[in-house]
């Protein structure tokens, strides 16, 4: 049988080149080029859309060769008296003599304080056409990073940092011993007299630090260009490898739709092949060509590595993407099975990249600043290129949740990869109830491991959670998390219930309700502490950190996760399988309730 | 068959099937929650971003003191400069070691090593600055000093640039009136956000025509509308129709919840003119590549291309469409202008609308 997704995955190759015609190709081409074109060009520009956002009057002609390098400024040249009226006919601003004058408005505000920074920009570009960096540059930075042991528990929220001081001594790794710094330092002198030939003696040196690329991290600079660590690069770089990511995993799912729109996958499913050769030889070809294309992108950034070293590092890089790539396939392979028509495979595989970019890109952006970067992959890629070293705990924190959530989509889509759901105008939710209740019928399968499955789906809905209510005033968005984590909770501890009694796997008795919401809330409470010593660690300090782990007082968590659950099922019970929604928000009030109590310090302090 | 004329009834009946089958799958809700995840993902970005790269922005909050170990000499004018900030404490050493033990047991937060050197030497004055690496302290410390920093850059060049043949300071004096804003914040409201939100419909709609094109052809419904009454005309025009209508319906909500956050938007109804245009050229382009290449996967991806293209593009010239809404919203756009270019834009929509019913007509589908 191991021939059989060899001879899917052929097919699928010969029949993806039978769907790129000549025109299609040329087509393609022809854009791509178009595009590499265009952003070349726009590369050349600020990269800002901000052309002539503001007017200013200007009364004499010396201030035009300023004002004109910046493409911002619109200006109209008139005489004193017509500039020192310049808010009669909209201006934001009026230059006369060595003045500027402001407008009273907001805009006009902002307008003089980019004017403020232009007139920085051109004197820096004055200077530096003298050749002579003595006089022009005399002042350097060098920013060096010194590592020191972080320290969480300075940060507040003492009862969940005490339970998981054990967790996190292994996460933030031993502090180095003091004769490191030794070489690190030395005596003062010696750090004198090394600096002072670390600074260019070449304007040569100046052009290349102004002329940066994005890849590279800033160490030296003068004061003027000298920036906090913010890493834009982070996002460039999670552009640039999910972009490809994304397109692939589009022709994924339309394969994977078009096996059932045209029926075609019957005789697949007919031929004497099982429902998990047909998904593997339909995904293979796909995950390698989406590898191929990031080796490639790896090759673009650090290079075609010579060393055995410089091999490790492409390695290793790809170790990092293969998670997120494998997620990106798993739920675009289940919106494919689930969806009914191509509209509502584009919306839910857009907004399943938008979410996942999401959670890529938010901590990634903090890289360098915070240990919380590191739940995400695209962190360890960013350290990867800038040559640190990505110990082997950072990599299983931050792509372990991915491999998870990736290989138990995939199995709850095998579940269902078959005829009665693939060709048949179900609904979605009854699909979703299918592959629960798959699970349930295997003999291993029960609510216990089903809740522990759940615990890295509901996991990283909390961590977007986090972001989607940043925006609201503090109080509510508190509040809102509270109430939304603990319906994510609620729903997938209630929903192998559900299943249960719902397909009558389980008769609908009070022995039933009870015995299953034991097991339930156990199985939840179980992975989540384990999910919570694993990952959680670095940010249990912050106040939404302890929302999502609140139960740091170890029994009255495994109380609360079964009595919420219990609620729910005894709601199921007495209502029928019908009120199933109302129980959970009935089970959701519970549950909102303890944790506002608990954490009631957070509003009343 | 002659060919019938096109009806605008049957565009209408047609657009309103499409708009049943787009309400009743739910879809439309999930296009609408995206939309809301891209807008608060970008809030989070700008109350996130600019406060970190705009130090006056933090300043309305409390910000606490850092200390700060100096290694060098008490006349040094680096550290005289240091003695005045506001926010910083800095304390004096003279020797690494000492600093270092401080730094690490999280006395002090960063260490500088002051330059040998003077202003009226001739050598480079190199400041190196030790960060706690991986801490956010790393980058507040890093906005405390930048001001300093360049008040020091700006006494050295004070006396070192009179060596400079020619050189004159550009010595303006920019009255403010005391409305606090910066640049940064201002020109990511009205420069990034609006424009992005109010376009993301026009963009999501070109992708979803595809969708409604490609799928009569692969499910091979196409046929079986074609017998109907109705033209292949008339049935893509009902469709681009409906793709381009609710463009301007979910910009203007964009716009109302902008302004509730206190946003103020001028221009609004040539802002939603403007976008809808914008979509009308959007799903007509992306109609024609459905026709043309039938098959979805191909055709999002040279949608996608085109729509990069056209983004790309727009960096080069003023009145670029994002641009022209930046200009109208905060009226930095005269009535002559911006009509103009709206002419222009309509124009493109037309000429493309011609091109669509000449390849639909072209089509070996068609009858």
């Amino acid at each position: 049988m191991m021939a059989g997704w060899l001879t899917i995955a052929k097919w699928e190759l010969l029949r993806s080149k039978l769907k790129f015609d000549v025109k299609s190709v040329i087509m393609l081409t022809l854009s791509l080029i178009l595009v590499i074109i265009a952003a070349y060009a726009a590369a050349q520009t600020g990269m800002s859309m901000n052309q002539k956002i503001y007017l200013a009057a200007v009364s004499q002609a010396d201030v035009q060769p300023i004002i004109d390098t910046d493409q911002r400024f619109d200006y109209v040249v008139v005489d004193r008296f017509a500039a020192s009226t310049y808010y009669e006919y909209g201006a934001d601003m009026g230059i006369i003599g060595r003045n500027v004058y402001l407008g009273d408005t907001r805009k006009a505000a902002s307008a003089g304080d980019a004017l403020e920074n232009t007139f920085k920009t051109y004197r820096e570009l004055t200077l530096t056409a003298y050749n002579d960096v003595n006089n022009s540059h005399p002042v350097w930075v060098t920013v060096h990073d010194l590592e020191r042991p972080q320290n969480f528990q300075l940060a507040g929220a003492e009862e969940t940092a005490d339970s998981f001081s054990r967790g996190f001594n292994a996460t933030t790794g031993l502090p180095e011993g003091v004769d490191s710094t030794g070489a690190e330092g030395g005596s003062s002198a010696s750090i004198r007299t090394g600096s002072s030939t670390v600074s260019p003696e070449e304007i040569a040196a100046l052009d290349e630090m102004e002329g940066k690329t994005f890849f590279e991290k800033q160490t030296l600079s003068t004061p003027t260009n000298f920036s906090p660590p913010v890493p834009f690069t982070a996002i460039l770089y999670a552009f640039l490898f999910i972009f490809p990511i994304y397109f692939v995993s589009q022709f994924y799912s339309t394969s994977l739709m078009d096996e059932r729109t045209n029926k075609k996958g019957e005789l697949v499913l007919a031929a004497p092949l099982r429902g998990r050769d047909v998904i593997i030889g339909k995904t293979v070809p796909y995950l390698l060509i989406t590898m191929a294309i990031q080796t490639g992108i790896t090759f673009y950034i650090i290079g075609i590595p010579s060393t055995l070293a410089g091999l490790e590092r492409v390695v290793l890089v790809l170790a990092a993407i293969l998670p997120v790539v494998l997620l990106f396939f798993a739920l675009s392979f289940y919106s494919a099975i689930l969806s009914r028509s191509f509209k509502e495979l584009t919306f839910a595989s857009v907004f399943l990249s938008v979410v996942i970019s999401g959670y890529l890109f938010f901590p990634a952006m903090f890289a360098n600043i915070h240990a919380i970067s590191s739940i995400s992959p695209i962190t360890l890629i960013v350290r990867l290129i800038e040559g640190e070293e990505v110990l082997m705990n950072t990599y299983l924190f931050s792509t372990l949740p991915f491999y998870f959530v990736a290989l138990s989509t995939y199995a709850f889509g095998t579940f269902i990869f078959r005829e009665e759901d693939l060709f048949t105008q179900k609904s979605i939710s009854s699909k979703i109830v299918d592959c629960f209740e798959m699970f349930l019928s295997y003999p291993y399968g029960s609510v216990f491991l089903l809740s522990i499955i759940f615990i890295p789906f509901v996991y990283m809905a909390q961590l977007m959670l986090i972001v989607m209510l940043f925006n609201l005033p503090v109080p509510y968005s508190i509040i809102a998390m509270i109430i939304l984590s603990a319906m994510a909770e609620e729903i997938v501890k209630s929903i192998g219930i559900y299943t249960l009694f719902k397909r009558k796997i389980a008769k609908l008795s009070l022995r039933n309700a009870v015995k299953y919401s034991v097991l339930s809330g156990a199985g939840f409470f179980v992975g989540e502490k384990a999910v919570a010593v694993l990952t959680l660690a670095p940010i249990a300090s912050s106040a939404f950190g302890s929302v999502m782990t609140m139960g740091a007082l170890l029994l009255i968590p495994l109380v609360l996760h079964t009595t919420t659950v219990l609620v729910s099922s005894l709601v199921m019970y007495k209502k029928g399988t019908r009120y199933y929604l109302a129980s959970v928000v009935l089970a959701t009030l519970v549950h909102s309730i303890y944790n506002i109590v608990i954490l009631r310090g957070l509003f009343f302090d | 068959m002659t060919r019938h004329r096109v009806s605008a009834k049957k565009i209408q009946t047609i657009a309103k099937k499409e708009f049943k089958e787009l309400m009743r799958e739910k879809t439309f809700i999930l296009a609408i929650i995206i939309q809301l995840f891209i807008a608060s993902f970008s809030t989070f970005l700008v109350i996130g971003l600019t406060s970190f790269y705009d130090p006056s922005m933090l300043n309305n909050i409390e910000m606490e003191d850092t200390n700060i170990a100096v290694v060098g000499l008490e006349s040094d004018e680096f550290y005289q400069i240091l003695l005045q900030e506001r926010n910083i404490r800095p304390y004096l050493y003279n020797d690494f070691q000492l600093a270092y033990t401080d730094f690490y047991e999280r006395n002090v937060d960063a260490i500088i090593v002051t330059p040998a050197g003077t202003a009226d030497g001739t050598g480079l004055l190199n400041v190196d600055i030790y960060l706690p690496k991986s801490e956010i302290k790393a980058t507040v410390v890093s906005l405390q000093l930048k001001e300093p920093l360049e008040r020091y850059e700006q006494s050295v060049r004070d006396v070192r640039t009179q060596r400079l043949p020619g050189y004159t300071p550009i010595e303006f004096n920019i009255i403010k009136r005391g409305i606090k804003a910066t640049s940064t914040y201002f020109e990511f409201i009205y420069v990034a956000l609006l424009p992005l939100l109010v376009f993301t419909p026009a963009f999501i709609s070109g992708g979803l025509i595809v969708d409604f094109i490609t799928e009569e052809y692969e499910r091979k419904t196409m046929d079986m509308l074609l017998v109907t009454p109705a033209s292949m005309l008339e049935i893509v025009s009902g469709k681009a129709m409906l793709a381009t209508l609710i463009v301007p319906l979910q910009s203007f909500v964009w716009m109302l919840l902008l302004s509730m956050n206190r946003v103020e938007i001028n221009n609004s109804f040539q802002i939603l003119l403007t976008v809808t245009i914008v979509a009308f050229i959007l799903v007509m382009a992306s109609t024609i590549i459905s026709v043309l290449f039938k098959d979805r996967g191909v055709a999002q991806l040279i949608y996608s291309l085109v729509l990069i293209f056209l983004f790309m593009s727009s960096y080069l010239f003023t009145n670029s469409p994002l641009n022209l809404v930046t200009r109208l919203s905060i009226e930095s756009i005269g009535a002559l202008e911006s009509w103009t270019w709206i002419g222009i834009y309509m124009s493109v929509g037309i000429v493309l609308y011609t091109a669509m019913i000449m390849a639909v007509r072209h089509d070996p589908h068609n009858i």
